[in-house]
């Protein structure tokens, strides 16, 4: 079973099909919450990561050699990609997700005004083009994940 | 190029490429997945060894392990195309050091060639059966909503189509002629000059700079390639 999970792996970077931007697909956004309590309706969506209004290229030619906050970004956008394909079937892809963004709010420290939360959840907002408009859509909800106590003290790691 | 030099060469370039993915990886998981900062420290430490030439035979192996073990960590490559070439180049060498005889050792390096002229050609052709491309609206939707460009300030250009038009039809041609290149030593040279270029603005504009240094990891393979064909013709 290892053997042909990983066969079924490698092969495609054995054998590559190398049909890059073929087609361009409904772009996944990830949005996040956090909720007071498991049960407490959702106020409000926030855009994890949302990019910069501008880079310099000074800040460009940097990235080419140290960019692992972006080169992360986009591994979640495969892992939502990847749950988008297989909602029923992609728990790994979600818990990804969502211990990132845990994570992420670890490290940034936090808004005290969100010491209180103890649940997260994120969605999948999926953009695309039809004809001359962009359709916005919800796609996928996550399960509610229990913050790690003290998620949002500054000073605590997940 | 000489297949000793472009072997050479290429662990050098593959071992830089490394030593920068796994430092980002070692970033990435600072309070994740504390395990596999060892896998990654590991990882950072024989590219270093492949870039000094020790042992590159087994040094390679351990990296094909290594690479294996990531595989399954991220269910698949962690970002998408470059780690895909990563592990080709990664496992073309490899495979350089353990077949027997030099003829099998110029089958697996010439693989490695092969594939990379078929990564430009075939991302090409792609691009031109598909009327969006032809049109430009597929490089503008790239701007206007994909998840790649790496500012705010980028999606306006999906305002300017005859721009995109412009580019779009400037990366067809050149991804669908570059097997061309192969017919002189100066024509390959100019083309691989475009080709980092291209990935330099890829990294740019959408942040792509795994793909920039692993890409360039693999041109020593194409060069051996061409001088190998001219020496038989």
């Amino acid at each position: 079973m290892l053997f042909f999970n990983t066969l079924k792996l490698l092969l495609p970077a054995l054998i590559p099909s190398w049909n890059f931007f073929d087609v361009i697909a409904p772009s996944p956004r990830i949005e996040y919450t956090l909720l007071n309590s498991e049960n407490e309706m959702i106020a409000e969506w926030k855009e994890f990561r949302p990019r910069p209004e501008r880079l310099s290229f000074i800040q460009v030619l940097y990235r080419l050699f140290w960019n692992p906050r972006w080169n992360e970004t986009l591994f979640m956008v495969s892992c939502a990609e990847r749950i988008l394909q297989n909602p029923t079937q992609n728990q790994d892809s979600e818990n990804e997700i969502l211990n990132r963004i845990t994570s992420e709010l670890s490290e940034e420290g936090l808004n005290k005004s969100l010491t209180a939360a103890t649940h997260i959840q994120f969605r999948l907002l999926t953009i695309q083009r039809q004809d001359e408009q962009l359709i916005h859509e919800v796609n996928f909800i996550s399960r509610n994940q229990i913050l790690p106590g003290n998620i949002l003290t500054p000073g605590n790691d997940v | 190029m000489s297949f000793e030099d472009a072997i050479r060469l290429t662990e050098i370039l593959l071992g830089f490429a490394f030593v920068q993915q796994s430092i980002e990886y070692l970033r990435g998981i600072d309070t994740l997945f504390s395990n596999f900062r060892y896998l990654f420290i590991a990882r950072l430490l024989f590219s270093v060894l492949l870039i000094v030439g020790f042992q590159p035979a087994w040094i390679l192996l351990l990296l094909v392990l290594i690479g294996l073990v990531m595989l399954h960590r991220f269910q698949g490559p962690y970002n998408g195309g470059s780690d895909r070439m990563s592990l080709l180049v990664l496992c073309s060498l490899c495979l350089v050091h353990f077949v027997p005889s030099l003829y099998w050792k110029e089958i697996a390096f010439g693989y490695l060639a092969l594939q990379l002229v078929l990564s430009y050609f075939i991302s090409g052709w792609v691009k031109v059966i598909n009327p969006d491309w032809r049109s430009g609206r597929a490089l503008c939707d790239v701007f206007q909503f994909s998840a790649y460009p790496v500012s705010e300030s980028l999606r306006a250009w999906s305002n300017k189509p005859r721009l995109l038009f412009t580019l779009s039809w400037g990366v067809i041609l050149f991804e669908l002629l570059f097997p061309f290149s192969l017919l002189s030593v100066t024509s390959l040279y100019v083309a691989l000059v475009i080709a980092a270029g291209f990935h330099f603005a890829n990294a740019c504009l959408f942040g792509l700079n795994r793909f920039f240094w692993i890409w360039l990891a693999a041109y020593p393979a194409i060069l051996w390639f061409q001088f190998r064909i001219m020496s038989i013709t």
